[in-house]
């Protein structure tokens, strides 16, 4: 019988979860630079005419043509940079805002401000994301910055939530503490000690929020409430094309769809592959 | 009632691994050998890694749940060999002729239960549902937790660290098992609980007959309430022979960790330490896994298989192949 | 007034650490909880004192006092005759860097994001402000005297067993060169032979001159290590004096009790004796 691994024979193995992520970068990356080139290289403008209104795909037009005219393809890769990185603002600001609010909340002795801050949260939380984003946009008006706003307005408390469990915990754990009696300054202790250990669970869930949040937006536009047209953006491109699917004409529709879901995936792969990868380093 | 001649349970040869999808089976414990008779308390002392608790998981049949195997080797417990049995099988024994008491740091009664719905669930694996308020009381009763009427609407949160484990004691009794499986039932606890509790399964065994199983880091404790001890390291059965015969142990770890103990060290001289750490999981070297740390080590010890036990089953046993070098400690 | 029996000799040396009538209460009115009462000890330079009791008896609280973590509600800590609290939340100035502390818990006395080495440099680096090199070396120097040979100094917690986190701890803690160190049940949560290792290594720093007083519910480790100790129980001492003459001659039935659940041979012939009486 063999006695464990022994090291002369030990080969170079694949760590869990490498599949998803890998893949999930992969997708992403190819979507980013579809993004970045198509719309450089393609014959067709975004907002050009291209060919007969609702041509269907063709050589000439991959994506076939929407209602007026313009060239699908180039339109859904056009929309790649607008729709991510949209998301990744809308992300990256709660994210930054609700964990560094919710941590001084978390480690905060002070009981007035921890029961009206904490209440706050909790209030915004207790609302559907959606819907408060959307009460929130009818009061500022549409707009790439109101979405970002309105989003950033209803997603720090998530976060904050998130954050301010962890911290109280993480408040008490022995190398805080540790930090405490070796006399490093509060600073210190709050950013090199507190944060990166609270942050680890926020950022987690940055990545599945992400998710919700490119929908979210596409969501919007697809309410009109969004990006303005003319720039191509894939709820958009849902919203004008809906009413023409039940005619027969799917693909100015199904592709920004496609685009959606592809973006999804991607990030859903990569978390999953994370998590996994978390999960095997944890039992060892 | 009369001890039958056999052990109640024989643990074989008995070699566990953790599959994996991806890589080569991980083995964990590469030999367990040891038996326990009927009515007897057994101490398997190791450190952290070396295999006991896949031991005790074995003996109670949850290790492929943890992901483990038996990849060789028998476990007999009244004759039917455990290694190959099925899930049925198991639910037959497992909290029925098998008890077991967990950590008490890791796990305890179930919360949102009260204790009486803890002993409740216990009693009906007896399949005996009759007067089953009373016999929680009785068990309750069993385990010197005084206050029986009010201990029995509480729930686990309101109780201490050493009542908790003793309801769990107490569950594990209901079905009056013959077997005792208790791991680490007091790391965590003060020694004043520690204390009461090894009394409590002291007298459990005597009273009842109970064979008991109590797995251990300390060496001290074990000592103290056992009848016989298992020693293991890195995933072996180094030694195996009463509390009296080790007195004089025969492998060089066991004399190691006899050294080490507190309770017998003069204050203020020096401790003696076991050197280095016991190698890890998957990174086993040949021969003796004590090797790199044993102080009589020869150029015999590195090579082939980990040593097996010497000695026949029942008597005074060790792993080591150069026992008569061991007066140079 | 508790039994308490003093050393003969050196009443005349200046006490390391004093506390005088601390008391720790926590909560108000219906949830007030008063973990310590009343409580007055003190610490010589060289001599390690002990502070034995159970769970809840209020030892943790009175040591996270000693170590300036945790403000009396009355009475105050000296430190070298100086009083540190005055009124603070935690100790400020020397004070704060001479007293350090080990925790119970090896599990979550390491930030998992840093290495050992990391950790211990950090500290030096705050302490010594000296350059990143120097600090790492410095690091590593103190890792290698608990123990911990470099290849497992740049492993994260994680990959470190518990007996080995607790030494990177206490490496930590002597970045400062304390000169008081407070350890809270260092040995509870590890391996026999890694309570054994942690043991050795407090009695080699207490001969390089670090005074340590050692928190636990273990009157064995207790022995092993300490001169004097104090005996808790539901935030009073009950009983104090010299550990040897504590060990043959307990007068408190708690003592006693405390004395007979020593696991091995030490509880079993303390048991042997209080049956005889």
């Amino acid at each position: 019988m063999s006695t464990g691994m022994e090291s002369k024979t030990k080969k170079k193995f694949i760590k869990e979860g490498t599949f998803g992520i890998y893949t999930g970068f992969f997708m992403l990356g190819s979507l980013v630079l579809a993004g970045a080139i198509i719309p450089r290289i393609s014959k067709y403008g975004p907002d050009e005419l291209a060919s007969m209104p609702l041509a269907p795909p063709s050589r000439a037009n991959f994506f076939g043509t929407d209602v007026l005219g313009r060239d699908v393809f180039v339109r859904v890769f056009d929309a790649v940079f607008i729709d991510l990185g949209t998301a990744i603002i809308g992300v990256a600001i709660p994210l930054v805002v609700g964990t560094i609010i919710g941590t001084l909340l978390g480690i905060s002795q002070n009981k007035r401000v921890n029961s009206v801050v904490g209440s706050l949260i909790d209030g915004i939380n207790a609302f559907p994301f959606l819907v408060f984003v959307i009460a929130l946009i009818a009061f500022i008006g549409p707009g790439v910055g109101s979405i970002v706003l309105a989003i950033s307005l209803v997603n720090w408390a998530r976060y904050a939530r998130i954050a301010r469990t962890r911290a109280v915990v993480v408040n008490k754990q022995g190398y805080v503490e540790a930090a405490r009696t070796l006399g490093f300054s509060k600073k210190r202790i709050l950013f090199k000690h507190i944060i990166p250990n609270v942050s680890s669970e926020t950022r987690a869930y940055a990545l599945s929020d992400f998710i919700i949040v490119i929908i979210a937006i596409a969501a919007l536009s697809f309410l009109g409430l969004g990006i303005k047209p003319p720039q191509a953006e894939w709820g958009g491109m849902i919203r004008d094309g809906k009413d023409l699917l039940t005619v027969g004409f799917w693909w100015p529709t199904v592709f920004p769809g496609i685009a959606l879901c592809w973006a999804g995936i991607a990030v859903a792969f990569i978390s999953e592959g994370l998590t996994r990868r978390m999960r095997e380093v944890g039992t060892r | 009632m009369s001890t039958p001649n056999k052990p109640l349970i024989q643990i074989k040869d008995v070699v566990i691994g953790i599959p994996h999808k991806r890589r080569p089976t991980l083995i964990i414990v590469d030999k367990a050998n040891f038996d326990i008779n009927y009515g007897e308390m057994v101490g398997i002392v190791g450190e952290s890694g070396s295999g006991k608790t896949m031991i005790c998981r074995t003996m109670i049949g949850t290790l492929e749940r943890r992901g483990g195997k038996i990849l060789s080797g028998e476990v007999i417990f009244e004759g039917q060999n455990l290694a190959t049995a099925s899930d049925a099988t198991w639910k037959n024994l497992r909290g029925k002729s098998i008890g077991y008491v967990p950590q008490s740091a890791l796990a305890g009664p179930n919360p949102v239960l009260t204790i009486e719905a803890q002993l409740t669930e216990a009693l009906r694996n007896t399949g005996d549902t009759k007067n089953i308020k009373a016999r929680s009381k009785e068990l309750l009763d069993l385990v010197k937790i005084r206050r029986v009427d009010t201990v029995m609407k509480q729930y686990p949160y309101q109780l201490s660290g050493g009542m908790r484990q003793r309801v769990m004691i107490a569950c594990a009794l209901a079905t009056s098992p013959k077997l005792l499986i208790a791991d680490e039932p007091t790391t965590g606890l003060d020694v004043t609980v520690q204390s009461q509790i090894m009394d409590l399964l002291k007298e459990i065994r005597s009273t009842m007959g109970t064979a008991i199983v109590l797995i251990s880091h300390d060496l001290a404790l074990i000592d103290e309430v056992c009848d016989r001890v298992v020693v293991m390291h890195a995933g072996a059965t180094v030694e195996v022979g009463s509390v009296k015969e080790l007195e004089k142990p025969r492998h060089p770890y066991t004399i190691a960790l006899n050294s080490s103990r507190i309770d017998i060290a003069k204050p203020g001289s020096e401790l003696v330490t076991i050197k280095g750490n016991a190698p890890s999981v998957g990174e086993w070297n040949l021969g003796c896994r004590f090797a790199e740390r044993c102080s009589i080590v020869q150029s015999d010890c590195k090579v082939g298989v980990h040593p097996e036990l010497i000695g026949a089953s029942g008597t005074h046993q060790s792993a080591c192949i150069h026992t008569e070098l061991l007066e140079r400690i | 007034m508790y039994p308490h029996r003093t050393l003969g000799a050196n009443l005349m040396a200046e006490f390391l650490l004093e506390a005088k009538n601390v008391s720790v209460t926590f909560g108000s009115g219906s949830t007030k909880v008063e973990a310590v009462k009343n409580c007055s000890l003190t610490l010589r330079s060289g001599e390690p004192i002990g502070i034995v009791g159970e769970s809840g008896s209020g030892k943790s609280t009175l040591a996270r006092v000693l170590a300036g973590l945790q403000a009396p509600t009355e009475g105050e800590i000296f430190f070298n005759g100086e009083p540190v609290y005055k009124g603070s939340k935690s100790y400020t100035g020397e004070a704060r860097r001479q007293v350090q502390m080990v925790f119970q818990d090896p599990y979550g006395s390491l930030n998992p994001q840093l290495t050992g080495l990391n950790a211990v440099a950090e500290a030096v680096r705050i302490h010594d402000k000296t350059n990143k090199d120097e600090s790492e070396n410095r690091a590593l120097e103190l890792l290698r005297r608990m123990g911990i040979a470099e290849l497992d100094a740049i492993k994260k917690p994680r990959q470190l067993s518990g007996g080995q986190r607790q030494r990177v701890s206490v490496a930590r803690a002597l970045s400062a060169n304390p000169t008081v160190l407070l350890a809270d049940e260092p040995t509870s949560a590890i391996d026999q032979s890694a309570q054994a290792q942690l043991l050795n290594l407090f009695r080699g720093l207490l001969d390089d001159g670090l005074s340590i007083v050692l928190v636990s519910h273990d009157l064995g480790v207790i022995r092993y290590l300490t001169q004097r100790v104090y005996v808790m129980k539901d935030g009073v001492f009950v009983e104090s004096g010299i550990t040897e003459e504590i060990f043959n001659d307990p007068l408190e039935d708690y003592t006693k009790l405390l004395l007979a659940s020593i696991p091995g041979d030490l509880g079993v012939a303390a048991r042997r004796k209080l049956n005889k009486n």
